[in-house]
């Protein structure tokens, strides 16, 4: 009775968080394989190749949220995951390019005087690569150049003829003169002629050493002669290169294209923006997985999983019903109580459900009907060696726990397993199929246990016909006790 | 009906026959991935995966000269039934990957879903698969050495690798594609399977008794227990069956993939803790048997 209480309080608090708590619909969370979205997997990196740091995961972790945040997406979800992967999981956008471009980006900014340039206008889009490797090899050549002191960045940027790309190779020094810690904010801005670009804004010490540093080209260029340039850096990209015609203080710098009628295009200046506000990722990050599901697609997915795992769950109790008679009415009495609570749990604690996660749902049904079927097969074969139906029924639960609890240790550990080995979306199968395998301890053996007790406490008998036990298969009580179930 | 057929069969003195059985099932499992190989996703080996939603009415070849030139002859394009179509490429970067998605969503005015992994995380993939099938057979051999006695061990062990191989060798045969998606229903294989084992195993264990170790009268005991359990075995594998069909029937590749590989692994796991588990444990025993006369003998 204590039991049938604890199902009846049990289900009155699933009703509550599944319907009353909120709309129905908007009860269940959906992974993004089910609803639409972007989810990318990054790995974090250093290039001297020693292993990143918990607290530098959880930097990058921090300054990724931000970026994202920056994006104005609802409800991103970034998790560390393992030892040195980033999961970010954002709902509702299709364009993973930028999402990319954003979270991905180390941001390393650095100031540089420009020693020595080279440049080809017009390259079509192909032969970029061999471009570069021209330009490298010219370089190099360069009396400006020294191996070890200097290192050559490119600067690839749509050419102002409207044709193919411009190339410009840079020799700058190793180690910039000014990093991205000179730097207060930057903003997005439009010059006199309405050109987007991005402006920066250097604290005391940026602006003061970013004045050393223009005043330092301006008296170099005066001396050789020649215009000198300033080279604004971004993970070993060149962004800009503006020529410096006097010192610069008070700290204000931008970053614009003049060779474009817009300025800098919307989304580049918007990913600048972004990723300079926020600052640089303590570690780099490769780019593990990406996924782009459509929201189709998710409906699809979603809708063909519940009508799967709708049909199956049906016909299983079709099955019980057709097997065991009245003990299958018990069994899916409970199979539905524990269909119900699952999905309670699943809202309440709260569980993502994504595609895997329903397939792990759709075996724990399985699992939950196997209990019943191991107790109640236990119960006919008591039932046909003459035993009373009380008595088989004591002896059928007493001996078929022992056996189901072995079973579903025997799944517990496979899930375990699952869970601890691996990552992301086979989680959520982990998990759905362990929780579904200890709550179908509870309905399918405490539950229909109690129902049955409830039956026969009324006086209902239940003949083995009842039981789907023909009466032809029943033994009279052996005389003399023989091998057990030999016949 | 099932009692009358059970009851005339000989599970453990036959193992020849259920053993050459398996054998032949096994040999052209084992002889098609030697010839075939798997045919892994992209989560083992790096790739990218388009999903091509409402492609109202294009043929494959439309939608192969949908993609960007340089893609069209690598690319591997699967219709999925109605006008879905899958598409999959060698490893490329997140510009090429919106090059094509967006190409395919102007050519054949489909919703695109994508995605794509880095052949160095599909190793990481790999090898986290790997480990944990191995883990999971050490563990349950510890679990059931703890539970029972070594040699049920054993017997569950050569069980669990029949299911493996035959599903591998499923695989390799029909030539579908062996993903992330396989080794994890390939887990859940191995402990439904188990789980069937166990229900034997205890039934055996119940039976067993006191006295000591007799040939003749522990296989007796065998094949008594597993006619006492052997409709529950059926049962069970049906009643899991169900819905597992139901997810092949109904859902969509991940789902349907899902419970191709459950459907392969749960009939061999049925299969072979009646008809391998049980007359393995037997030989095994009667080994040690022998074994340990012999030591007697000579001693």
């Amino acid at each position: 009775m204590i039991i049938l209480g604890a199902v009846v309080v049990l289900i009155a608090i699933a009703a509550y968080v599944i319907f009353l708590r909120q709309p129905v619909t908007e009860a269940t969370q959906l992974g993004l394989d089910l609803s639409g979205g972007v989810s990318v997997t990054m790995e974090g990196y250093r290039t001297d190749g020693t292993p990143v740091t918990r607290e530098e995961m959880e930097t990058a972790a921090g300054v990724i949220s931000q970026r994202v945040d920056r994006l104005g997406v609802t409800e991103p979800e970034i998790q560390i995951q393992g030892e040195d992967q980033i999961v970010v999981n954002i709902p509702g956008i299709t364009d993973a390019e930028q999402a990319v471009e954003v979270i991905g980006r180390t941001a390393q900014l650095g100031f540089y005087p420009v020693l020595a340039a080279d440049f080809q206008q017009a390259v079509p889009e192909g032969e970029v690569y061999q471009v570069r490797e021209e330009i490298q090899n010219r370089l190099e050549n360069d009396p400006a150049y020294e191996e070890g002191e200097t290192k050559i960045l490119f600067e690839v940027s749509e050419s102002r003829t409207g044709e193919g790309m411009d190339v410009i190779g840079y020799v700058l020094p190793e180690q910039p003169a000014l990093t991205g810690a000179g730097l207060e904010r930057a903003f997005l801005d439009r010059d006199e002629a309405g050109r987007l670009r991005v402006g920066m804004e250097l604290n005391n010490e940026g602006a003061r050493e970013f004045g050393d540093l223009t005043q330092q080209i301006v008296s170099e260029s005066l001396a050789r002669g020649t215009p000198g340039q300033l080279a604004i850096v971004l993970d070993e990209e060149v962004v800009s290169a503006p020529t410096v015609n006097e010192p610069i203080y008070g700290g204000q710098v931008v970053i614009e294209n003049t060779g474009l009628p817009g300025g800098l295009p919307q989304d580049e200046a918007r990913e600048l923006e972004v990723v300079l506000n926020t600052g640089a990722l303590p570690i780099n990050m490769e780019v593990l997985q990406v996924s782009t599901i459509g929201p189709t697609l998710g409906a699809d997915s979603l809708r063909a999983g519940l009508t799967a795992a709708l049909v199956g769950f049906g016909l299983v109790l079709l099955f019980l019903l057709f097997i065991y008679r009245a003990l299958g009415v018990v069994a899916d009495l409970a199979l539905l109580i524990y269909a119900f609570l699952l999905w309670g749990l699943i809202v309440a604690i709260p569980i993502t459900v994504t595609l895997p996660g329903i397939a792990g749902i759709v075996l724990a049904i399985g699992v939950a009907a196997d209990a019943n079927i191991v107790i109640f097969e236990r119960i006919r074969e008591e039932v046909r060696r003459g035993k009373t139906t009380r008595t088989a029924i004591q002896i059928g639960y007493q001996k078929g726990f022992r056996a189901i609890l072995d079973g579903n240790i025997t799944t517990l550990i496979a899930a375990f397993i699952l869970f601890a080995l691996s990552s992301g979306q086979v989680r959520g199968f982990a998990v759905l199929l362990t929780l579904g395998v200890l709550l179908s301890m509870f309905t399918a053996v405490a539950v229909t246990r109690a129902l049955l007790g409830v039956i026969s406490s009324r006086g209902i008998q239940l003949s083995p016909a009842a039981m789907g036990v023909r009466k032809d298969a029943i033994e009279a009580p052996p005389k003399t006790p023989g091998p057990a179930g030999v016949r | 009906m099932l009692d009358r057929i059970f009851s005339r069969v000989d599970f453990v003195g036959n193992w020849r026959v259920w053993f050459a059985l398996s054998g032949v099932m096994l040999a052209l499992g084992i002889g098609a991935l030697a010839v075939n190989g798997l045919n892994f996703g992209i989560d083992f080996e790096g790739g990218a995966k388009f999903t091509a939603q409402g492609a109202g009415g294009a043929s494959v070849q439309e939608v192969r000269e949908a993609l960007p030139q340089e893609y069209q002859g690598s690319a591997i394009i699967q219709q999925l039934g109605g006008e879905n179509y899958e598409i999959r490429t060698p490893p490329i970067d997140t510009q090429e990957q919106t090059q094509i998605q967006q190409a395919l969503q102007r050519e054949l005015g489909a919703e695109v879903s994508v995605t794509t992994i880095s052949p160095t995380f599909g190793l990481q993939i790999r090898d986290e698969a790997l480990q944990a099938v191995a883990a999971a057979l050490l563990i349950i051999v510890a679990f059931i050495s703890f539970r029972f006695e070594f040699a049920f061990a054993i017997a569950a062990l050569a069980a669990l690798t029949h299911d493996i191989l035959i599903t591998l060798g499923v695989y390799a045969l029909v030539g579908r594609e062996f993903n992330l998606v396989t080794v994890v229903a390939l887990l859940t294989v191995l402990g439904y399977s188990l789980y069937d084992t166990v229900i034997i195993f205890d039934r055996i264990r119940e039976n067993a008794p006191a006295l000591g170790y007799n040939r003749r009268r522990f296989d007796a005991m065998i094949n008594t227990s597993i006619r006492q359990v052997v409709r529950r075995s059926l049962y069970t594998s049906m009643s899991t069956l169900i819905p597992i069909t139901a997810l092949l029937i109904f859902g969509e590749a991940t789902l349907s993939d899902f419970a191709f590989a459950l459907l392969v692994g749960i009939v061999a796991g049925t299969y072979s803790s009646i008809f391998i588990a049980s007359p393995v444990l037997s030989l095994f025993k009667a080994w040690r048997d022998r074994r340990a006369k012999a030591a007697k003998a000579s001693a």
